[in-house]
């Protein structure tokens, strides 16, 4: 049962919904009160006519979130500066089930959204420092008026943020399914009735999905199953740290795990799947300063060097001979010299998609032996582009985009060989 | 004369003819035997390694600590050939139980007795080495990916470690089901055991007093200590 009794009495009482804005938090009670008021703020400003509801869906916070959630101060007139009466958004905080995670809060506020009937339903993140109540239309609009089923974000991040989206996530996304959706896992999402119905339905909700793995799950399943997908324009995205307790592994490990999962799932769809196009993006584009990133490039190519010279019995269970020479040319240069080129990531992401799909190993130790390769491609990228503006920067993740579409074929050999490699 | 020829001469004669009537038999009979196991023998290795080859037995192996031991030991060509090999290997025991069966001996019989009893202990025996061996890969594995990723200088020492530890009990608990050598064996290993542990303490004491009085303030104080990775990732 993914609701309540006490939570399914609640929404019984308030009938049926327009939009549903549903906040996953654990332990985010020092923004969770200003995301709240930018959605009430939103919902009120921008939907007046609508049935709303905000519903906080809580992995046990201890540091007081759920209370935030209640004392955020929501009065429209205040915070919105209007002259007209908006009716007060109503709010519901309720813990969920499941495995502790994103995903398994995704899943109670979907429940709510298909008890409820909701046309649509916008997620923010609780942890955003940047969001306004103008994010909340850009995402439920495009779904109520424009008949639009999965609308992604589209932010602006500074060049060294999102690494795994930028050398994964992005240009794998748009190779396998064919559309150049430019944050898959950015974390704000709107989405129709329909899919949050269809997410609710499949059985997935006890796999990595339920943790970080949930952003590039719907993404995927909505490019996959033929939605409509769109993206639009939300500005800077200004956050928190993410979870204290969690490490690059098990994000990687957890995000990478979903897409090759997913890979399997719709093998049959993006095997067929030829160039890619870009998808209908809303909200006016404009620029805005980003806070600058420290990074300890030595520390990320120790990192890498170790990996090749410590896990190279494991590299040689599923990666190529050419592709290990290619990464231990890389290793040998110093200073900022040190590269690992498109072309070979490019392929070095296909052979590990490859290997895990062929079970070449177990599964789990070959996702986390990337770890040092990834850190390694990382510290190549910042290197790349330390003296680049945020137009050459954009310009180089769509080349390296390019040649994962160029390279698809070589994917296609790699996972349909029927083969061991050696 | 004639007596004395047929003591020195005849009688021993006939004697060797009893004999020979009684084992000549018996050799032949181990000699087909041999001969007709040995054939059975090879069909049965070129029959599993067929088998193996359309299970795609090479595949199923090829990550685990089975594969590379294997191909470490370089005596065959792949996995199905070892499990052909090894096939073949039982198939022999069992023809040259066989034999030894069909010469009818007391001390052959008794051989056979006490070979057929030690089966179920060897078979136990070999399972918990198989099993050892790839929990021993499996985890040391583990501990070298969770060392290399938190970038550990000694991460191959550490997995290393893990692995003869782990190999070492399987093989004192798999010659214990033996039963060879087992006060010896058992004595053995504390001893090596507590003497790593004792030489792994006071190496660390003398040469880590530092590392660890850190490494006990980062836990006792409420803020660690360890430097934050400033990159959002996702």
């Amino acid at each position: 049962m993914v609701l309540e009794a006490d939570l399914s009495a609640r929404i019984g009482d308030i009938g049926a919904v327009d939009i549903v804005a549903g906040i996953p938090s654990f332990n985010n009670a020092r923004t969770i009160g200003h995301v709240v008021q930018a959605v009430a703020g939103g919902l009120a400003k921008y939907f007046p006519d609508r049935k709303s509801i905000i519903v906080n869906s809580d992995g046990g916070s201890t540091d007081g979130t759920q209370e935030a959630v209640v004392a955020a101060d929501v009065d429209s007139e205040s915070l919105l500066l209007l002259s007209h009466r908006v009716p007060t958004i109503q709010r519901i905080t309720t813990p969920y089930h499941g495995i502790p995670g994103k995903g398994s809060a995704f899943r109670t506020i979907f429940a709510v959204a298909e008890r409820l009937t909701a046309r649509a339903c916008v997620v923010f993140d609780s942890d955003l420092r940047s969001i306004t109540p103008h994010w909340v239309e850009l995402l439920a609009a495009p779904v109520l008026d424009r008949e639009f089923d999965y609308i992604a974000p589209f932010y602006l991040r500074h060049k060294y943020d999102g690494t795994i989206t930028n050398s994964i996530i992005y240009p794998m996304t748009r190779t396998l399914f064919g559309k150049r959706v430019r944050q898959p896992i950015g974390g704000d999402f709107g989405l129709s009735g329909r899919v949050a119905s269809r997410f609710l339905s499949k059985d997935v909700w006890e796999t990595d999905v339920a943790r970080y793995g949930i952003d590039i799950w719907m993404t995927l399943t909505a490019m996959a199953e033929g939605f409509r997908v769109g993206q639009s324009y939300l500005g800077a995205k200004l956050h928190d740290a993410k979870d204290p307790g969690a490490d690059l592994t098990a994000m990687f490990r957890q995000v990478v795990t979903s897409l090759f999962g997913l890979m399997e799932t719709y093998e049959d769809v993006w095997q067929r799947v030829g160039a890619s196009e870009p998808v209908p993006m809303f909200g006016l584009p404009f620029d805005v300063g980003l806070e600058p990133i420290p990074v300890d490039v030595e520390r990320m190519k120790r990192a890498y060097q170790q990996g090749l010279r410590d896990l190279d019995s494991i590299y040689r269970s599923f990666l190529s001979e050419s592709t290990l020479e290619g990464l231990g040319d890389a290793a040998g240069r110093t200073g900022d010299d040190f590269r690992v080129s498109d072309g070979l990531w490019v392929r070095l992401v296909y052979e590990v998609a490859a290997g895990y799909h062929r079970r070449l190993l177990d599964r789990d130790h070959l996702l986390r032996s990337l770890i040092p390769l990834y850190l390694g491609r990382t510290a190549s990228f910042v290197l790349d582009v330390r003296e680049a503006d945020a137009v050459l920067v954009e310009a180089k993740i769509e080349t390296l985009a390019r040649e994962f579409e160029t390279q698809k074929p070589y994917l296609l050999e790699q996972w349909n060989a029927a083969t061991p490699r050696r | 004369m004639q007596g004395i020829l047929q003591k020195t001469i005849f009688e021993p004669f006939e004697r060797l003819a009893q004999q020979m009537a009684h084992v000549v038999p018996v050799l032949v009979t181990v000699l087909f035997v041999l001969l007709a196991g040995g054939a059975v023998a090879y069909l049965t290795r070129r029959v599993t390694y067929r088998a193996l080859t359309l299970l795609k037995f090479d595949r199923l192996v090829a990550g685990t600590g089975l594969a590379g031991a294997i191909e470490r030991t370089g005596l065959f060509r792949s996995p199905s050939e070892f499990g052909a090999r090894v096939a073949q290997g039982t198939i022999w025991v069992f023809i040259v139980l066989f034999a030894l069966s069909a010469a009818g001996t007391q001390v052959t019989d008794a051989l056979v007795a006490r070979f057929i009893n030690y089966i179920p202990d060897f078979v136990t025996a070999v399972l918990v080495l198989l099993l050892g061996s790839a929990l021993s890969q499996f985890l040391s594995r583990s501990a070298l990916l969770a060392a290399v990723n938190a970038q550990w200088a000694g991460a191959r020492f550490l997995a290393g470690s893990v692995r003869v530890l782990l190999m070492s009990l399987t093989v004192v608990v798999a010659l214990e089901q033996l039963r060879i050598g087992r006060t010896a064996l058992l004595v053995s290993f504390a001893i090596l055991f507590a003497g790593i542990v004792i030489a792994g303490a006071i190496a660390f004491g003398l040469g880590g007093r530092d590392i660890a009085r850190e490494w006990l303030e980062s836990r006792i104080k409420s803020e660690p200590t360890r430097e934050k990775d400033p990159l959002q990732h996702l």
